[in-house]
This record gives structure tokens, C-alpha cells and sequence, in this order.
């Protein structure tokens, strides 16, 4: 163990950012080091293992019943086809039987429209929803997109938090199976965007079309095809649930 | 909620968090459950208002969700590794907007410690027992500044102002109490 006075004066500011003395610029500061050196990251763990066994003698304190929905809110996880997630919620089983009915209506709408020579939009009263998880490689779902038809919308909503480098945008294009991708908008990567749907993108939507996220110039490519890395595709399958 | 002891408690939060880290929202729903009463009750000492605590716990749990994904089980537990990031949550809010001084008339020989609280947690880890042992051996000053410190979030300035010490002097009195408790808790 090296117990130097200069490694004690380091090692001290890690101990006094946990123990929480420290002013908003070196609190800032020692943030920094800590997303940037795996050493510094370690050494306040440590001092938190060491000082965090304090806080067993508070007593607990129940959360209101608001916290929880507004922290789905915040995450962006309150859209029609994630009740399922919902676990513990008293109101599950509810939404578990609406879900279930929407999904059969969406996929039986879906049948519909297939059957529909391409392009054909159900008229009005129809509904009809499309729904794409857009996915890295890995298989981490970053976004999920519902289009409905009748609408004319997209709804993509972030499922994780994509780190988007700096000046960086982030564009959805839409791939019909063997054609060259139609963008259909740049979107804020961390929240809720609803685009519209053109007479062009819905006439191509469909089980063999995929959605895909590039990285674009600051307000979208410039050649109107992708010019920057594909972070992540989606097949657009099924119905909403 | 049932009581659980630290230990058991530990070897199902640690899990639940990683499953949240690969995106698994009933986990992160679990951990939530399971965790969130005692995040508050750290938030809602450190924030002394119930409505901004909850404000805050909510920050934490959106902060939990997105950077799951560096939470390492071999630096610290599931339990530790919230707290913290809670706590962090806790003192950035204070920073914003809370004037420093002035607020608290408290002076530090007047505060409580942890003998006038109810002991509603009745079971402290082993953890929790060996830094009560280090924090015995500290000088009453040194214990009350670090506990005062942890507890308020308060920064050295405010500290020294409410004891009515030069900074200088609390500034060492909590620097050579956390040498010493490290020293300690090596041993």
C-alpha cells in the first residue's frame, strides 16, 4: 500500500467528492476524472464502499405511487406496446387484456392491409399500426418505431440511450427490400420524435421493408442516401400489442 | 416489502442490476421496488423535503436505467453503487439552488447522532459495524464533521460557517478523520 503524501492529497479529493464536501466546479471535476480514468473511477468505488454502510441507520421511506410512473415517463417507456413491462403494477392485468385485444385488431388490420394491393391505406376508421424494433448488432434494442397508417406517423421512441457523438444527427431511413434506403426524417436520439409518413414511404412499408439509424451532418445527410455509419436496423414486423 | 438481511439482500440486487443493464425493464421495475424506499430515506435526509426527495429519487432511477451499463459487482454492491449514485444526485440539487449558509442555524454540537435516531433498520450489515468501530476510534470532532458532512451534503465552507470553525481547521479535522478511517478499515 502506498501511503505517500501526494498519493494520500489524490486519493483524498475522491474521498471528499463521496463524502460530498466539495464546491459544484471540483464536484465537476472529479465527475470528469472519473468518466475518463478507470483508476480514479476505482478509487472513489472503494471510498463508497467504505463510507456508503452510513446511510443503513436512516430509516426508509416509502415513495409515492407518482414516482414510478414518472420515472417509465421520463425513460420514455409509456407508449402503447411496452404495457407488458409494466410487472407489478396493480393495473397490469387490465392492460394486459386491452393489449391483447389491440393486438389482435392491429394484426388482423396488418392482414388487411397486406391483402391490400401495396400501397393501399386503409380508409378512415381503420386501424392499422406497424411496429420495427431498431437494434445494434449486439441486439440492444435503441429505439422502437410504431407506424400508423392512419395517421400518417412514426412514432420512435428510445428504448436505451444511445451515445450520439457530438454534432452528430441521427436519421431514420426506411429500406424496401432491395431498393436504396428512403429517408424518413432526423430525429432527437433521446426522445420521443413523431415524423410524418409521405405517400411514398407509406406505399413501401411492410413486412420486407426494414428500418434502419444512420449518423448524418447536423440536420441530415446531404446526398439524401445514408453517408454515415448504420447504428442500428429494425424489420418492421407484426402489430403493435 | 419483506425484510431481508444485507447479505441476502445483496446477492439478489447485484443481479437485478446487471439484468438492467442489457435493457431488461422487469428487473430494472424489481430493483426499484426493492430499493427505492431506502434511496428516499438517504434523499429525504440529505434534502429535508419530502416533494424535492421525490424529485430527486426520480432522477436517480432515470440515471440508474441509462448508465446501468458501468456498474461493476466486483467494486461494490448493487446497494452501495445506488446509494451513491442517489447521494450524487442529492448534493448536485443542493449545489444548484440551495444558499449555503444561512439556511441552518444548527450548530455542529447540536446534532444528532445516530443514538437519538429510532433504529426503524433494525439489521446493519457487517459493513456497517466495522465503520462504526473506525468512526469510534476518531476524535468526537473528527466523527461529528465526517458524519455531519455525509448526512447535510453540505460543502467545507458551509461546514466551517455552521461549526463556527475556521476552514482550515474542518478541513483537516475531516481530511485526517478519512486517512484514519481508511487506515482502519484496511487493517
Amino acid at each position: 500500500m502506498s501511503t505517500s503524501f501526494e498519493d494520500d492529497q489524490n486519493n483524498l479529493r475522491y474521498a471528499e467528492y463521496v463524502l460530498g464536501v466539495l464546491d459544484a466546479d471540483a464536484r465537476a471535476a472529479v465527475a470528469h476524472e472519473i468518466a475518463t480514468s478507470d483508476e480514479a473511477a476505482a478509487a472513489v468505488a472503494l471510498w463508497q464502499r467504505r463510507l456508503m454502510p452510513l446511510t443503513e441507520l436512516l430509516p426508509e421511506v416509502a415513495p409515492s405511487a407518482g414516482v414510478w410512473p414518472r420515472i417509465r415517463q421520463a425513460l420514455g417507456w409509456d407508449v402503447r406496446r411496452e404495457s407488458r413491462s409494466v410487472g407489478f403494477w396493480g393495473t397490469a392485468r387490465p392492460w394486459q387484456w386491452i393489449s391483447l385485444g389491440a393486438t389482435a385488431v392491429a394484426v388482423f388490420c396488418l392482414v388487411m392491409l397486406l391483402r391490400a394491393p401495396v400501397g393501399g391505406i386503409p380508409g378512415a376508421g381503420h386501424i392499422a399500426l406497424m411496429v420495427s424494433s431498431i437494434r445494434q448488432d449486439n441486439g440492444v434494442t435503441d429505439w422502437t418505431a410504431t407506424m400508423d397508417l392512419d395517421r400518417k406517423q412514426i412514432v420512435v421512441v428510445p428504448a436505451s440511450f444511445p451515445a450520439v457523438p457530438i454534432g452528430r444527427s441521427t436519421q431514420l431511413w426506411l429500406i424496401p427490400a432491395g431498393k436504396a434506403p428512403i429517408s424518413v426524417g432526423v430525429f432527437a436520439a433521446a426522445n420521443t420524435t413523431v415524423l410524418p409518413l409521405s405517400k411514398e414511404l407509406l406505399a413501401q412499408l411492410g413486412p420486407t421493408a426494414a428500418l434502419a439509424v444512420s449518423y448524418e451532418p447536423p440536420g441530415g445527410s446531404p446526398t439524401g442516401q445514408p453517408t454515415g455509419m448504420v447504428i442500428a436496423k429494425g424489420a418492421i414486423s407484426g402489430a403493435a400489442t | 416489502m419483506s425484510v431481508t438481511s444485507p447479505v441476502s439482500q445483496a446477492a439478489e440486487l447485484d443481479p437485478l442490476l446487471l439484468r438492467a443493464a442489457m435493457g431488461d425493464r422487469a428487473a430494472f421495475a424489481d430493483l426499484y421496488r426493492r430499493t427505492a424506499p431506502r434511496l428516499l430515506g438517504v434523499c429525504v435526509r440529505m434534502l429535508a423535503d419530502r416533494r424535492e426527495a421525490e424529485e430527486v429519487l426520480q432522477e436517480a432511477y432515470v440515471a440508474v436505467w441509462q448508465r446501468a451499463k458501468t456498474f461493476d459487482p466486483a467494486r461494490a454492491s448493487a446497494m452501495t453503487w445506488l446509494i451513491a449514485l442517489a447521494r450524487n444526485k442529492a448534493i448536485d440539487r443542493l449545489r444548484q439552488h440551495r444558499s449555503v449558509a444561512g439556511d441552518f442555524a444548527t450548530e455542529l454540537e447540536s446534532i444528532p447522532d445516530e443514538d437519538s435516531i429510532p433504529a426503524v433498520r433494525v439489521e446493519r450489515g457487517e459493513e456497517y459495524r466495522r465503520l462504526e468501530q473506525c468512526m469510534e476510534q476518531l476524535q468526537p470532532k473528527q466523527r461529528g464533521c465526517i458524519r455531519e458532512a455525509f448526512f447535510s451534503g453540505l460543502t467545507y465552507n458551509a461546514l466551517a460557517e455552521r461549526a463556527q470553525v475556521p476552514l482550515g481547521t474542518l478541513k483537516s479535522w475531516i481530511r485526517r478523520g478519512l486517512l484514519q478511517l481508511r487506515a482502519c478499515l484496511e487493517t
